[in-house]
């Protein structure tokens, strides 16, 4: 009977769920469903091994985060998730997409309308020249290896991990707004509901629990992609080990992002 | 070459911002934070030309210098904590300021700043305070109680020691005045994501403003009241105010435009996004107004002031017009560093807009309130601190 | 005549030194009071700091999370091109749907417009920035006009849009047509 109805709900959860509300299945004590998929922070891990590290940093893994502009199509995917996730205020942006068009006289046209959030609907009609080349760039937390903002918070409410994350203390900063100021990037922002700092934190609460940062998980194209380092077998590995042409934004500001682009223009900042 | 030039038609097609940069999130409050402060520092420095360096015909304002710099420190942290996002969470920069921050210092030197020149007027004005304690009746006497610090020994010894801890005060509290103001310009002048604020010259910058506004501001309330009240005014104390603000202002002046000449002739990545921010956005409040008509000007009618001989009411009446012409000119250099710096995405490719709201939060009916309400807390401590010496009862006392 | 004081010569300056002894001390007792226990146990932050952010509740789950409970679109949806595309990115996050292993809320279902406008996000041609081998573009309206329907059919009418070829290659079977255009 058990084995039974363990089928049954593998077979097809919904119509199992319909049939016990449904009291076609009589006497069920199984109303509350099995731990599993529907408990958000039990799917099946993206990122094996993680749950199993309960200490403060995730030990033996160096993470980090790819950007591939060549195919990145500008959908929104990531912008979306992104939103979603975190319910960020209107106006502000924890990741973006930017569209850039280059015309024939090297001019750069560069606009991400509502960072890119609604999708790209309409092409540039306001060029004068013919353009040359077209191409979007996502962006986000470059999670730097000296990242401006933890040396600036006066009060210590951003901070490095051990592991490479720098996040933020939400009950401790004041508000100043210096680590806004100091991001070369611009990824921060005064999130207008908690009065505080806020940026991407590469989803740290979904990577410590085994799952993919949202907007990794939502690519439609593999434009991004996260990975541990130190695993030699994995495709941050193995790009970061090949003849492309990979790059860092700004890489004069000496931050050190960890945040890398494959295929990255000259044009892009 | 007009005010659009170059901006308008880069901009037009070309005007990116991130979009995390369309909103300035350092406002108004920020562009009176470091004016206070440098109004604080400056006075102080006022004082200090006559109590360390001796320049006796400075004598008539040296203490009310010190009490126009405490109205204004007491207040310099107004504006910020009206910015903070949590200003309940202030004292976390007392509480764990960051090692590496340029910000953290601040609560700090602030603070020790304030003991500093407290303590300096408390000393200053002690044979003063002990004499009004002995008039004084009620909550008055108690106030005076407190401030006599349970002395009312005017022995010479007494003032051996006072004149003593006095001078080092006013020594310690020169390199403290720099220090405070200087590292305000510092936490502009460090930040290397923003082209415009990351110089070296942004603390020297600073400095100098801020003794210029310091001087200004002295000048100015000091015709002002005195004028007021019916009381003579000490020319040759003005003459000296105005020849010092001159000289200040000609280090400030040409330090300012050092740095933007050196930014155009160094051309680096940066200065067509810079050049397009001074001849876009910042054209009026830049080139024209701090510039043209508020540097210019002053500079001149400075140096006029201060080479040709001119009749009393003259100098009188126009150091006050220039000084005031210079408290404007500084509070545009804020203006135009802090805002203007922040116009600029980093994107270098376009530049945001601001306009400050009028009664918002940080809006400009409150940025009014509390530019007003040092003035107040001067009036306020007039009651308590005679500024000038003819109405000083200990002076009347050694006298008679 | 020497006044009599009553206070010695140095009685204010005691009473200064003192006040300031007394303010030093009361800030350090105030800060061992109220600074959080694990602050600085890691560095300059509190500690604790990293299990708020690790404990932030998650909102999107994975495909593999709506899927197991959709099994009919589970098997439309993973065997269709579309396979790569995001349950949530068009019916929202899951926890808007999910809480504690029981559904709370029905997910928004696109409709008409707004099906086209989520599809053109990726397949319009005219945006032009997009790598030409990784996704099908199409122009609008010439697509519809090259398939010989109305201008003004929405794509889900004949795109699945959970296998966007599925009814398409049905109907080829349907009536035996090749395929002659990719």
């Amino acid at each position: 009977m058990m084995k039974g109805i363990e089928q049954e709900i593998s077979r097809d959860r919904r119509a199992f769920i319909k049939k016990v509300l449904g009291g076609t299945i009589a006497g069920s004590l199984l109303l509350v469903i099995p731990a599993g998929a529907m408990e958000l922070d039990r799917i099946p891990e993206q990122i094996p091994g993680m749950r199993k590290e309960k200490g403060p940093f995730i030990t033996g893994r160096k993470f980090a985060f790819i950007v591939d502009i060549t195919r990145c199509i500008g959908c929104g995917s990531c912008c979306v998730a992104d939103k979603n996730e975190y319910k960020v205020p209107d106006g502000n942006y924890r990741t973006w997409v930017e569209r850039y068009v280059i015309d024939d006289h090297d001019n750069v046209y560069v606009d991400s309308p509502n960072g890119g959030l609604d999708g790209y609907q309409e092409p540039r009609r306001d060029l004068p020249h013919p353009v040359r080349d077209t191409f979007f760039v996502p962006k986000l937390c470059n999670m730097c290896e000296h990242p401006s903002c933890v040396q600036v918070c006066p009060v210590g409410a951003t901070f490095q991990t051990e592991d490479g994350f720098v996040l933020i203390d939400y009950k401790r900063c004041v508000g100043c707004g210096y680590c806004v100021q100091a991001c070369p990037y611009s990824v921060r922002f005064i999130n207008p509901e908690t009065k505080t700092a806020d940026k991407c934190t590469w989803c740290y609460h979904r990577v410590r629990k085994g799952l993919l940062p949202a907007c990794v998980n939502v690519c439609p194209v593999q434009a991004r992609k996260f990975g541990d380092l130190n695993d030699h077998e994995s495709e941050v590995y193995k790009i970061l080990h090949q003849p492309h042409v990979i790059s860092v934004l700004k890489p004069d500001m000496g931050n050190k992002p960890s945040l890398h682009y494959v295929g990255l223009r000259r044009e892009v900042v | 070459m007009s005010p659009e030039h170059g901006a308008a038609v880069a901009t037009a097609l070309t005007n990116y911002v991130f979009p995390n940069d369309l909103h300035v999130h350092w406002s108004l409050m920020i562009v009176l934070y470091p004016y206070i402060t440098g109004i604080v520092a400056g006075a102080f420095i006022v004082s200090s030309l006559y109590h360390v360096f001796h320049i006796k015909s400075l004598k008539p304002v040296s203490r009310y210098a010190l009490v126009f710099a405490l109205a204004f420190l007491a207040f310099a942290t107004a504006p910020l904590l009206n910015h903070l996002g949590h200003p309940e969470r202030a004292m976390n920069m007392m509480l764990t300021p960051s090692p590496t921050s340029a910000m953290a210092g601040f609560g700090y030197i602030y603070s020790a700043y304030a003991v500093v020149l407290i303590l300096e007027i408390l000393f200053i004005y002690r044979p003063t305070l002990v004499a009004l304690k002995k008039k004084a009746r009620g909550g008055m006497k108690l106030l005076y109680g407190i401030l006599t610090m349970g002395s009312d020994n005017l022995s010479p010894e007494a003032l051996r020691v006072d004149h003593k801890i006095t001078a080092f005060l006013a020594a310690i509290g020169i390199p403290m005045a720099c220090t405070l103001h200087g590292y305000v310009g510092f936490i502009f002048g460090g930040v290397k994501a923003n082209p415009m604020w990351a110089t070296p010259l942004m603390p020297v910058i600073f400095l100098l403003s801020a003794s210029v506004s310091g001087i200004a501001g002295i000048i100015l309330s000091y015709v002002v009241i005195r004028r007021y009240t019916n009381k003579p005014i000490d020319m040759d104390c003005v003459r000296t105010l105005i020849k010092f603000l001159w000289g200040c202002f000609i280090l400030d002046f040409v330090f300012e435009m050092l740095e933007l000449f050196s930014h155009a002739y160094m051309a680096t990545h940066h200065w067509e996004a810079l050049r397009d921010l001074y001849l876009g956005p910042l054209y009026w409040s830049f080139i024209v107004a701090q510039v043209g008509i508020f540097s210019v000007i002053p500079f001149i009618a400075l140096g006029i002031l201060s080479l040709v001989k001119l009749s009393d009411r003259f100098v009188m009446k126009w150091g006050s017009v220039l000084s005031a012409m210079i408290l404007i000119q500084v509070l545009l250099m804020r203006w135009n560093v802090v805002i203007g710096g922040q116009l600029m995405s980093k994107s270098e490719r376009g530049h945001a807009v601001f306009h400050p709201g009028f009664f918002t939060k940080e809006g400009i009916v409150v940025s009014i309130i509390i530019m007003t309400l040092p003035v107040v807390f001067l009036w306020l401590l007039s009651k308590v601190f005679p500024f000038w010496l003819d109405d000083d009862p200990a002076v009347e006392r050694q006298s008679a | 005549m020497v006044p009599e004081y009553k206070s010695k010569s140095y009685t204010h300056i005691v009473w200064i030194l003192l006040v300031l002894v007394v303010v030093v001390i009361a800030g350090v007792y105030v800060r061992a009071k109220v600074l959080p226990k694990s602050f600085g146990e890691f560095g300059h932050y509190r500690g604790d700091a990293i299990f708020d952010e690790m404990n932030r509740p998650i909102r999107n789950g994975t495909n593999s999370s709506c899927l197991v409970c959709h099994p009919y679109i589970r098997e439309m949806h993973l065997n269709g091109v579309h396979h790569t595309v995001s349950c949530e990115f068009c019916h929202g996050p899951v926890a808007d749907h999910v809480k504690d292993g029981k559904v709370i809320a029905k997910l928004p279902k696109k409709q008409g417009k707004e099906i086209k406008r989520l599809c053109l996000r990726c397949h319009n041609q005219i945006i032009r920035a997009r790598p030409k081998e990784s996704i099908k573009m199409i122009s609008m309206p010439q697509h519809l006009e090259e398939k010989h329907v109305r201008t003004d059919h929405i794509c889900n009418q004949c795109h699945n849009v959970h296998a966007p070829l599925m009814w398409v290659k049905e109907a080829r079977a349907m009536v035996g047509v090749e395929e002659d255009s990719k």
